[in-house]
């Protein structure tokens, strides 16, 4: 009957029911994107290793008084539990590779590693695609990541040949320094707190003199025992160095995307709320339209639960409706807006020496079968409870008065 | 014969603005089962009011109404309305038929009202239809049909429940003489015939020519009751 009594009102319906589409719509796109982006986040934090610390003076750039060297590595590594291995690596921004002094390459940092320690630390992203680990130091060996050494679909530089790094984060000392390519690693990702990809291995002695940040990395023996050990260290350093931590990060990533997404998820149930009013307003009219119809619905029998039933159907199915129609719309936006958002470009001015593609995130909506459901339910809800002023002024409703309503 | 309906000193008053006027002052009568009773008298005698308190839609401030034996004043507003649905069936003057609907599913209301599976209810709304001679019209809303045609259609709601009694109110009041005739003569088959138990509230004379006896109502008392045949 409810059906029945709405499809005679067609216009009037559809226009109620657009508003909890849009409301629904709303709810789905941005829970759906806020999904996407979490699991985006997700995937990538998880690809971190988890079981890796990144130790550095506080501050970042050492404004802090504490240097960090190899011996505090040994330090670490000896005093602390859990360690399984710590090295000293260095870390020098953005040096450019040149070879033959023309050809060149972008890069995200060079890293002067001790080469055995540090394969330890990232054993499994220690792949090599071409030539291998350098088994001395002679010739000062490099490694380059594969991003590096491959710029444009172009090969900078093949094994054994002759490239020059040119420091110029410091530019009074530019320094240019000769290395011979040991090995081209294969693609790993951006996954680890350091993108391999696009950072170059160097031998730690050669950058002493070169500005840079002091860092040591931490492999531990379980990751479960990583924020312990994190603890440790700080304690041991009496606070004056900071400490990198992959999963209190993605702990924290989390806790901002569940706030993010609360905060948004409830803007957009603003909207439910207004299509919520927009029901009770044409239920409102409707009752009174339909006054002479529920004092006859009364006089052949109808009890007040029937007349509340009646109603508060006929607002459920809008909801109802709505939700069902609400959904893939708000799917279909969310992939409109991650579209929008995916091909987001670099502004001028960006810093030229990050490859783009670190700039740039996809973010593919993710539709859970808990948001489905829980965003219909809420739509139906909505209508239900905006509906039942107007149906239980239509319940209690005195016949006689109904019948007389002209 | 059994008494059916019986209005035991009911009273009314409405207030009009400060003061109350009566609309019924004393009104008993009984009515017994398979009667044609019709309640004669002017506009302002309190005809709509008495049919209103004996149809279980209003409550008197005074008195008592029994239907089948059952005291309506002890019932809720729930109970009220299950006797609306298993005991009276209602006809007005403008037919209240639900605009929206067929003929058909606006003599289903009360078969869905009182839980009828659709099989039962499909066969018992035909049955009511064909009685009242509109088995032809069944998927024609009210606008589609003429005002005997939807009188009729008013009448089968009414008796679709299988009701006590039919308490109708100016039934012929909207329609032209003949059709009228004819909506009378329908309600005095379905007395004659089928034993449906009639109060028809009226101020139209020609159905004393029909009905078992008929209460003259005059500013809310009864003034007179005459059976067939009998000069008032």
């Amino acid at each position: 009957m409810a059906w029945e009594n709405m499809k005679q009102r067609r216009l009037r319906t559809s226009l109620t029911t657009l508003g909890i589409v849009i409301g629904i719509a709303a709810i789905i796109s941005i829970s759906s994107l806020g999904e996407g982006f979490r699991s985006s986040i997700t995937t990538q934090v998880t690809q971190f290793e988890l079981d890796v610390i990144m130790v550095m003076p506080s501050g970042l750039t050492g404004s802090s008084q504490t240097r960090l060297a190899q011996k505090n590595a040994t330090s670490i590594q000896n005093n602390i539990t859990d360690v399984r291995v710590a090295t000293y690596v260095k870390l020098v921004p953005f040096p450019q590779v040149l070879k033959d002094g023309s050809k060149n390459a972008t890069t995200f940092a060079a890293l002067g590693v001790n080469f055995t320690e540090f394969r330890e630390i990232y054993s499994e992203r220690f792949n090599f695609e071409q030539g291998d680990f350098p088994h001395s130091l002679e010739n000062n060996p490099i490694i380059l990541g594969h991003g590096v050494a491959h710029q444009k679909g172009e090969t900078i530089a093949g094994i054994g040949d002759n490239v020059t790094l040119v420091i110029s984060s410091n530019p009074l000392v530019p320094l240019p320094i000769n290395f011979t390519v040991a090995g081209i690693l294969e693609e790993s990702g951006a996954g680890s707190l350091i993108s391999l990809d696009t950072c170059v291995l160097v031998p730690a002695d050669l950058t002493t003199s070169l500005l840079g940040v002091d860092m040591i990395f931490v492999k531990v023996t379980n990751q479960d025992r990583a924020e312990n050990v994190a603890e440790n260290i700080r304690s041991m350093f009496n606070d004056q160095v900071a400490t990198l931590v992959p999963i209190i990060m993605l702990r924290n990533v989390n806790n901002i995307l569940n706030f993010v997404q609360v905060f948004l998820t409830s803007i957009s149930s603003i909207a439910l709320v207004v299509a919520g009013i927009g029901i009770m307003n044409i239920m409102t009219v409707s009752v009174m339209e339909r006054t002479r119809e529920i004092g006859i619905l009364k006089a052949v029998g109808a009890k007040s639960r029937n007349i509340l039933t009646m109603f508060l159907a006929e607002a459920a199915l809008i909801g109802l409706i709505g939700g069902l129609f609400g959904v893939p719309a708000g799917y279909g936006l969310a992939h409109v807006l991650s579209h929008t958002l995916t091909t987001f470009r670099p502004p001028e001015g960006a810093n030229p020496q990050i490859p783009i593609e670190q700039m740039s995130f996809t973010i593919t909506p993710v539709l859970s079968l808990t948001w489905v459901i829980g965003a219909i339910v809420f739509g139906i809800v909505v209508s239900i409870l905006f509906g039942w002023y107007p149906a239980r002024k239509a319940a209690k409703m005195d016949p006689v008065q109904a019948l007389r309503h002209e | 014969m059994q008494d059916l309906l019986e209005a035991r000193d009911i009273k009314k008053a409405y207030k009009m603005g400060k003061v109350m006027v009566p609309a019924l002052r004393g009104v008993s009568f009984k009515v017994a089962r398979g009667e044609f009773v019709a309640v004669l008298g002017p506009s302002g005698s309190g005809k709509s009011t008495l049919m209103h308190i004996l149809g279980a839609l209003d409550r008197p401030d005074e008195g008592k109404v029994f239907i089948d034996g059952m005291d309506l004043s002890a019932l809720s507003d729930d109970e009220l309305a299950e006797v609306r649905l298993r005991k009276i069936g209602f006809v007005f003057q403008f037919f209240n038929l639900l605009s929206r609907f067929t003929a058909f599913r606006n003599v289903e209301i009360p078969l869905a009202l009182a839980d009828f599976s659709d099989k039962e209810s499909n066969e018992r709304a035909m049955e009511v239809l064909r009685l009242v001679g509109l088995e032809d019209r069944l998927n024609h809303r009210p606008a589609e049909l003429s005002g005997g045609e939807q009188q009729r259609v008013a009448i089968a709601r009414a008796l679709v429940n299988n009701p006590s009694m039919i308490l109708a109110d100016e039934p012929t009041g909207n329609l032209d003489t003949t059709t009228g005739w004819e909506i009378v003569q329908l309600m005095k088959y379905l007395n004659e015939e089928k034993g449906q138990t009639f109060v028809i509230v009226t101020h139209d004379p020609t159905m004393a020519e029909v009905a078992d006896r008929m209460i003259l109502l005059k500013d809310g008392l009864i003034e007179g009751v005459k059976v067939r045949g009998e000069r008032l």
